[in-house]
């Protein structure tokens, strides 16, 4: 299991990321979180929306009511122009974190 | 005999109590707890099960009120706070005198819609809310010409409002900044369209230039603007 600080850290750039293959909502993105990380990151569900709702007070996200297919009523997000530059960065940062670790852990191994 | 829909208006309930009031975020939590439901459903849970075991996955409502309270105060919140403190210092209300019956009218019915929406304020949605319970004269014509539609107008700034679980007797409402920004445009348009006095149609239009209000989003989320609606009064009440 990823701890607290580690999930609460990693929340947005997720959501993000996400959001970046396209419009998305509450349920679904938390599923597909679980699944890709093989269920060890595990949001608690409820807290997913306040997050979401920041974001788009941001301005990162943008969200609708829109229908499901079953025809229940659904809140779609999407990437908004700053969301992307948003994750752009965020991108970096993460990037030149896990980079540090690749090198620092390869040469553990080797 | 367990009924989903009882339990989730109940659920709904408990939220309202813990403080979870906007219905916007009600509907969204609801919506998610119905997917949860349908989702162990299909893998055999029965109804109940699935229901309880949603409600905890959702949280507890407490630490979910103060997650929602948290998002309100970004980096602009004392900015916001200043500019509503330099607003309220600035706009002073027309005198009743110069609003006509029918908005004079208007601003009792949003002192009838305040309350029952258990809000202790009269902003701009329940101006919008008053306005809407006018059946005739210029405003009901002005709707028409710019294509909205009265039931779905209301629909839609109810959808806004958060739903206050206690009810007050205050019986003095104060206007927001808001209202009375809007009301001072009111008036200055009144006179722009050499009207002597403020009718519906102008409180509309101020409504519209106030922007930031409930009112103001859900009527530039329709496409409403300002220029039309200023033409169209123009158009039935051309200056003298």
């Amino acid at each position: 299991m990823i701890t607290k600080e580690l999930v609460a850290a990693s929340t947005e750039p997720l959501v993000l990321s996400l959001l970046s293959r396209g419009e998305s909502y509450g349920y679904a993105l938390i599923q597909e979180v679980k699944r890709l990380s093989g269920d060890k990151i595990e949001w608690t569900d409820g807290m997913l929306y306040p997050v979401l709702h920041r974001m788009e007070r941001e301005g990162w996200i943008e969200s609708r009511w829109g229908e499901a297919e079953n025809g229940r009523k659904r809140k779609y997000y999407s990437l908004s122009k700053v969301g992307k530059k948003t994750l752009k960065q965020q991108r970096e940062q993460w990037n030149a974190v896990s980079g540090v670790f690749k090198q620092l852990w390869r040469e553990n191994y080797v | 005999m367990f009924n989903l829909d009882q339990a989730i208006s109940d659920w709904r309930a408990r939220m309202l109590a813990a403080g979870v009031n906007a219905l916007d975020i009600l509907d969204e939590l609801e919506s998610h707890l119905r997917e949860d439901i349908e989702e162990q459903m299909q893998s055999g849970s029965a109804v109940e099960q699935a229901f309880g075991l949603a409600v905890r996955r959702i949280g507890n409502p407490g630490a979910l009120r103060s997650e929602f309270a948290k998002v309100g105060r970004g980096k602009w919140a004392l900015l916001r706070k200043l500019k509503a403190v330099l607003l309220r210092a600035s706009h002073s209300i027309p005198s009743m005198s110069t609003f006509t019956p029918s908005a004079r009218r208007t601003l009792e019915l949003a002192r009838i819609e305040a309350p029952r929406l258990h809000h202790d304020f009269i902003g701009t949605e329940h101006l919008l809310l008053g306005m809407l319970a006018l059946e005739n004269g210029a405003l009901a014509n002005l709707l028409k010409r710019i294509g909205l539609d009265r039931g779905d107008l209301r629909n839609q700034v109810e959808n806004r409002i958060g739903l206050f679980p206690r009810s007050t007797t205050q019986d003095n409402l104060p206007y927001t900044p808001r209202v009375k920004k809007a009301l001072s445009l009111a008036a200055r348009e009144a006179k722009a369209c050499q009207s002597p006095t403020i009718g519906p149609e102008h409180i509309f239009l101020g409504l519209l230039l106030e922007g930031d209000g409930i009112a103001g989003r859900v009527l530039k989320n329709l496409g409403v603007t300002a220029e039309t609606t200023r033409a169209e009064i123009l158009k039935q009440s051309p200056p003298l």
